[in-house]
C-alpha cells in the first residue's frame, strides 16, 4: 500500500512541476498579456493541484485540508484571471493580431447607447 | 517477506529524490517570475507576476512539507492563497477604475 501511494505521488509531482514549466516558458514567450493569462491560468489550477495530490496522498495530512485548499485554487484563479484581463482591457491595453474583439465593440456601442438616452 | 521493505525502501527515496529536485525546479521558477516582474513590460504583466509569485510559493510549500514530511506547510500555505486571491482582486480594481472603493 506505500508504494501505491508513493507512486501515486511520484505520478502527481512529474505532472504538476512539468505544468508549471510549460506556465512559466509561456509566460516568458508568449506576446501580450491576454495570452500570458491564458499560460499561468495552468499553474494555478494544474500544477498545485497535482502537487496537493501528491501531499494529501504521501503526508500525515488528511484529506480534508488538502481539499480545501484545492477548491481555494479553483475558484480563486480563473476569477484572479478574469479580474486581471478585465483590467488590462479597461485601460486598453494593444492585443496583438486580434481577430474580433467582441468586448471593445460591446463597450462601444453600451457607451453611445448611454450618450443616447442622456 | 524480504523484497517487499527493499521496494518500499526505494519507492521512499525515489520520492524523496523527486520532490526535492522538483522544489529546486520551482525556486528557480520564482527567481524567473521576479526578474519578469522587475523587467515588468506592461503594467498588467507586473500584476500578473505578482499573482504567480504567489502562487508558486503555495507549490513551493505544497512540495516543502512532501520532503520534510510534515504537514504544517499546508497550514502556511492555505491564508497564503486566500490573501493572494484578496490582494490580486483589489489590485486589478485599483488598475481599472483608479480606486480601490
Amino acid at each position: 500500500m506505500t508504494e501505491v501511494r508513493a507512486f501515486i505521488a511520484i505520478l502527481a509531482i512529474i505532472i504538476g512541476t512539468l505544468f508549471s514549466l510549460i506556465g512559466v516558458l509561456g509566460m516568458i514567450r508568449l506576446p501580450d498579456p491576454y495570452a500570458r493569462l491564458h499560460a499561468t491560468g495552468k499553474i494555478g489550477v494544474y500544477g498545485s493541484v497535482l502537487l496537493l495530490v501528491a501531499a494529501a496522498t504521501w503526508t500525515p495530512l488528511g484529506w480534508g485540508r488538502a481539499i480545501f485548499l484545492i477548491v481555494i485554487l479553483i475558484v480563486a484563479g480563473p476569477v484572479s484571471a478574469h479580474a486581471i484581463s478585465s483590467a488590462a482591457h479597461r485601460i486598453n491595453l494593444p492585443m496583438k493580431d486580434p481577430i474580433r474583439d467582441d468586448l471593445l465593440e460591446a463597450r462601444k456601442r453600451e457607451s453611445s447607447n448611454v450618450e443616447f438616452f442622456e | 517477506m524480504p523484497g517487499e521493505g527493499g521496494t518500499r525502501h526505494i519507492m521512499r527515496e525515489l520520492l524523496i529524490n523527486i520532490a526535492t529536485i522538483a522544489l529546486v525546479l520551482h525556486i528557480g521558477m520564482m527567481g524567473v517570475v521576479v526578474w519578469y516582474i522587475w523587467r515588468g513590460k506592461t503594467i498588467a504583466d507586473r500584476l500578473i507576476g505578482v499573482d504567480l509569485v504567489t502562487t508558486v510559493l503555495v507549490s513551493i510549500f505544497v512540495l516543502l512539507s512532501i520532503v520534510q514530511f510534515d504537514s504544517i506547510f499546508i497550514d502556511l500555505a492555505l491564508p497564503l492563497a486566500a490573501l493572494a486571491f484578496i490582494s490580486t482582486i483589489a489590485l486589478a480594481k485599483y488598475l481599472a477604475d483608479e480606486q480601490v472603493f
